[in-house]
């Protein structure tokens, strides 16, 4: 076993931002272990994503293409992937944390008999050692796992956790084809379709969010969706206001809802719960905007404001459309 | 047909602390369903309502949690099942699934597992595909609608619920089901209901009963270290004059800073 193997995602026919990241740290992690860095691209269709996966530092591209492939199932990515294992036998895998991955990961992870950090925040190789870290227990206990000598070492990263390599124009790698092998594809997936008024919480840049403090659901509609525009935001909600039936949820950040970690998050009447606090605390800068000055969330906002949300929000809005000109 | 439910103890809250051997140190916090969980027992309940045959409540975990799947077989489980033994004691997800795995094989003739995403307190989502890969059976994992579950045709028909997308899936049975949180609202169980059950104990099957030493279990990715978060860098009031002044403040430092 020797050096690592990233999982391609792809979007729009471009490698993802958590693929570039996945490169950049793959790149030291496989130097530190005297190996290759390999990439992995699953589809039917690869296009060029071997060759942009090689501008952004890849050694080696296994693509495994089949009409079967077209869609993710468990049976087929992770028959691909054993297949692709077996020829270049990485201590590595590396991959996002989303919840396809996770899937693929696991299932992965399972039948490698390999060693699994799932939503990882950092990995590492030190002597030859492979280390990762991953959060538990919505955020507050922080776990450091040592991989077993001999394992396959399976990390699904966390997004926005490592630097993206950057783009080498011209650089030359190798592309190997590798067939997928005749395995049951048990399940069928018989359509995809993209989630209405869809709120992807875990790309956005900046998430305003709002709680109860908000006294009820027009508040909410009314100023929440408006200061997120302002700032070309996400919106997002407690899970008291989820539970009331506010808002659908879908939008709901915390523990049992959506992690998020932003470049700036806006609580807006928020009193900022464990599991509230769970879902975004790792956000690079976060304002709290709430009545009570004792409010938990203001132990955690990087500038917090007393007051009332509806008195402050609209203020907050009309400055913010007249000072960024949006 | 027989469906099961897994289903897992977790704290209420994850104020949880350390203890020195680095496990988690949950005193005096209540113990609960995995919220998740709680779903997938609503979830298999309708569906064993709809087709009949049997419910399973099993459980990993400590003999004394009886309480709550006592509280799934009066929401309406009819059977119970806890794997209980020192040996699993500290199991990471992987091996629970191990665990699991053998205890299914040894029930027998199971169609339809169902368990929550994740757990609220290890959160690794990995349980439910690991359950599915040991047992070699199909997976379909953050269920939102389960549109059918066929005993004649030994199929189910679910949607999988991701970022951006709604998937629909259909897979044979047996299958492995994750469910994520709207997927219904779990009923609450009746007093009457509560008291008929309150002197069930499940059984308890342990590592011998199961086959499984504790080699078996012996993790691939071991804990290292572990510490609480540290906490944030302490933020700043801003305070001073009216709400407008403060917004105006607050404005300035975004900018200022490049936060916007």
């Amino acid at each position: 076993m020797s050096g690592v193997l990233v999982y391609v995602e792809q979007v729009g026919g471009d490698v993802a931002a958590i693929t570039r990241e996945l490169l950049g740290k793959g790149r030291s992690l496989a130097d530190a272990l005297g190996g290759p860095l390999a990439a992995l691209v699953i589809g039917d269709a690869a296009g060029n994503l071997a060759e942009r996966a090689i501008a952004f530092g890849a050694d080696t591209v296994y693509v495994v293409s089949n009409p079967a492939l077209a869609g993710y199932t468990t049976d087929g990515y992770v028959a691909a992937a054993k297949a692709v294992v077996d020829q270049a036998k990485p201590a590595l895998i590396l991959a996002g944390a989303s919840f396809q991955m996770r899937d693929f990961g696991a299932a992965l992870a399972t039948d490698l008999d390999a060693g699994l950090a799932a939503d990882a925040i950092d990995v590492s190789v030190e002597g030859g050692q492979i280390s990762a870290v991953r959060p538990s227990h919505g955020g507050n206990m922080i776990n450091t796992y040592a991989f077993a000598a001999g394992r396959t070492a399976v990390v699904l990263a966390r997004k926005q956790s490592f630097a993206e390599a950057s783009e080498q124009a011209g650089r030359s790698g190798k592309v190997e084809a590798v067939a997928l092998p005749a395995a049951a594809i048990r399940t069928q997936v018989t359509s995809v379709v993209p989630k209405s008024g869809a709120v992807n919480l875990t790309d956005a840049a900046i998430i305003v969010s709002g709680g109860r403090g908000l006294g009820n659901k027009d508040n909410y509609y009314k100023l929440i969706p408006t200061l997120a525009e302002a700032l070309g935001a996400a919106y997002g909600a407690s899970r008291a206001v989820v539970d009331e039936g506010w808002v659908p949820y879908e939008h709901q950040v915390g523990q049992t809802g959506k992690t998020v970690s932003p470049k700036l998050y806006v609580a807006c009447g928020i009193s900022g719960a464990i599991q509230h606090l769970a879902g975004m605390r790792t956000s690079r800068s976060i304002v709290a905007i709430n009545k009570d000055p004792d409010a938990p969330i203001f132990r955690v906002a990087t500038y917090g404001v007393v007051g009332d949300v509806n008195e402050v929000l609209p203020l907050l809005t009309e400055q913010l459309k007249a000072r960024l000109s949006r | 047909m027989h469906i099961v439910v897994c289903m897992k103890q977790v704290p209420r809250d994850n104020s949880v602390k350390l203890n020195a051997d680095l496990s988690i140190n949950a005193d005096g916090i209540e113990k609960i369903i995995n919220l998740f969980d709680e779903y997938a027992v609503e979830e298999g309940i309708a569906w064993y309502e709809k087709h009949g045959g049997k419910l399973t409540i099993l459980s990993l975990g400590s003999t004394e949690w009886t309480e709550q799947i006592r509280r799934a077989l009066a929401m309406g489980a009819t059977d119970s099942l806890l794997l209980s033994d020192p040996a699993f004691a500290g199991v990471d997800t992987l091996g629970a699934a191990r665990v699991v795995a053998a205890a299914i094989r040894k029930l027998g003739d199971v169609d339809l597992i169902l368990t929550g995403r994740n757990s609220t307190d290890d959160e690794s989502g990995a349980f439910a595909p690991a359950l599915a890969r040991n047992l070699g059976w199909p997976q379909i994992t953050y269920v939102g609608k389960v549109q059918d579950v066929n005993p004649a045709t030994k199929t189910i028909v679910a949607d999988r619920s991701l970022e951006a997308v709604i998937e629909t899936v259909s897979s044979p049975l047996p299958a492995v089901i994750s469910v994520i949180k709207d997927i219904n609202s779990p009923r609450y169980p009746s007093l009457l209901k509560i008291k008929r059950v309150a002197k069930i104990d499940p059984p308890v099957w342990g590592a011998a009963d199961l086959g499984i030493s504790a080699a078996d279990l012996a993790p691939a990715a071991v804990l290292s270290t572990r510490a609480p978060a540290p906490s944030r860098p302490k933020g700043e009031m801003i305070t001073g004059g009216d709400a407008a002044a403060k917004v105006s403040a607050l404005v300035d430092k975004l900018l200022e800073n490049q936060v916007i």
